[in-house]
């Protein structure tokens, strides 16, 4: 059996005539966290969305353990135990935190052992269930948005730009939540972060992406951040 | 008193002529132009059921079984193409409630239909003689609108419709099939309005362009009350009873038209109407 869980291989899609991803290819394997970086517009969040089916592919492919998944639908992705924590309006602002919840579940049966899950790594969210998500600072939206994608207990997790934007100490709890995650279950993460610290901290392997392709890739090490930021500085 | 029973009574069948156009719009994004066929076709179920010697009653579930099953059929085969095309989908539920209308002409030909009504008689009202019928109508949009919030609030289809209205691509993105709460919220509106064209029988006449008489009025509401229960309501009961008062102290032909003239108004200067902000 390969370790290589998420192949996305000379991946092209984008939005209207324009390509925002251009050929590119990146493999997250198994129990790995991988940190995507790159510059805003280079195409981080497009590459989540196109794997996540939100966005139809325009070339190359996408597998799944080997399965060609272009094409699948949210919902069949989702199935397969893959989950996924977006960055743009992330949340039902005008809906209680228990039904923002309820909705990554197909019915209120599992709710029960879904919140369970949920107390595992950020217990405030149960003592305010009835609150409106639109009312949580931006850290605790932040941590409600990553508490849904693990309540299904995903196999692969897609998170992007999970830190933007909050406290350094909300940026520990949710870094440690992701460790948690990794150890006690295995799950694979995938990571999009601006947030160089974070992402090298909480990561395995660490990639970058330029004009739609990924440009470098490499273990995450005591040299690691220097090579990052020469990708990253203008 | 009759004032105040014709007002909670008219807002009632305001209330209930709109709801099927509500859900759709609420939902969906789209107006439904065919609503005044739904509401035909709801009249003419009634024409068929006792036609065929069936209680009036039995209208009435006849009614959304036939609106649900044709709403289907439209969803699927006319509107789901347009979603993202909003004014090519007012065109074209336009265009469906013209053929529609043309059917039934060509099916029941273009006389007046009387089929018997639902309930007749009066009751007292504090020593007042009122139509039992109108009553009656009073109830059922009680009755609609709980089952509205009951149905929003409570079940996992007004859940899943909340996130739809609210943001698609995420409700998507957390695996909602949005496209089936599309076609169920088509139904389910198409289905209310056919009720709706049942309840209507007894007060307004029965021809094959019935429902046009009440397709501005109910379209006016939705637009002022947006994706909210409680706006529609309050926008049916303040419009209903200016057409009220209207039409017992100045003239019933200017009553008409009130319900579309203060909506246009109000969405000029407040273009929120009722909805909340």
């Amino acid at each position: 059996m390969t370790d290589d869980r998420l192949v996305i291989e000379a991946l092209t899609s984008g939005y209207g005539e324009t390509d925002i991803l251009q050929g590119a290819t990146l493999t997250l394997r198994r129990g790995e966290i991988l940190a995507l970086m790159g510059r805003n517009g280079m195409g981080k969040t497009t590459l989540l969305k196109t794997v996540m089916g939100l966005i139809p592919t325009r070339g190359g492919r996408v597998s799944l353990d080997g399965v060609p998944i272009n094409g699948k639908p949210p919902a069949w992705l989702l199935a397969q135990g893959v989950g996924y924590a977006p960055q743009e309006l992330p949340l039902f602002q005008d809906l209680s935190i228990r039904d923002n919840l309820r909705l990554a579940l197909r019915g209120d049966r599992d709710l029960a052992t879904a919140l369970k899950i949920v107390e595992r790594n950020f217990p405030f969210l149960l003592e305010r269930l009835d609150q409106l998500a639109g009312t949580l600072s931006g850290g605790e939206q932040k941590m409600l948005i990553l508490s849904r994608a693990l309540m299904t207990e995903p196999d692969i997790l897609l998170i992007d730009e999970i830190s933007e934007g909050i406290q350094p100490s909300v940026v520990q709890r949710i870094e440690t939540a992701l460790k948690a995650e990794r150890e006690q279950r295995g799950v694979s993460i995938l990571v999009v972060e601006q947030n160089l610290g974070f992402a090298l901290g909480v990561a395995d392997r660490w990639a970058v992406m330029k004009l739609g392709q990924i440009v470098d890739e490499g273990a995450c090490d005591a040299a690691s951040r220097e090579t990052v930021l020469k990708h990253l500085s203008i | 008193m009759a004032l105040l029973l014709d007002i909670a009574t008219t807002a009632a069948l305001l209330f209930i002529v709109s709801a099927g156009l509500f859900v759709i719009f609420g939902v969906l994004k789209i107006i439904n132009f065919a609503h005044a066929a739904w509401l035909t076709i709801g009249a003419y179920t009634t024409v068929v059921a006792t036609k065929m010697g069936l209680s009036p009653w039995l209208s009435l579930p006849l009614a959304v079984l036939v609106g649900g099953l044709l709403g289907a059929v439209t969803e699927i085969a006319i509107v789901r193409p347009l979603y993202r095309r909003s004014l090519d989908a007012i065109l074209a539920t336009w265009g469906l409630g013209v053929v529609i209308v043309q059917v039934i002409t060509l099916t029941f030909g273009r006389d007046m239909q009387m089929p018997p009504a639902l309930i007749t008689g009066t009751v007292d009202v504090l020593g007042l003689p009122y139509s039992s019928y109108r009553l009656f109508l009073l109830v059922a949009a009680v009755i609609m609108a709980l089952a509205f919030v009951l149905v929003l609030e409570r079940t996992r289809l007004g859940l899943n419709a909340q996130a739809v209205i609210m943001n698609e691509t995420l409700a998507r993105a957390l695996g909602i099939n949005t496209s089936r709460v599309r076609l169920v919220t088509f139904m389910l509106g198409s289905a209310i309005a056919a009720l709706a064209g049942v309840l209507l029988t007894p007060l307004s006449s029965v021809d094959p362009t019935m429902g046009i008489s009440w397709l501005i009025g109910a379209f006016m509401l939705v637009m002022v009350s947006g994706t909210s229960v409680t706006a529609l309501a309050l926008a049916c009961l303040c419009f209903g009873a200016a057409q009220v008062l209207v039409s017992t102290w100045i003239s019933p032909i200017l009553g008409s038209v009130t319900v579309a003239v203060l909506c246009a108004v109000m969405l000029r200067l407040h273009p929120k109407g009722f909805a909340r902000g």
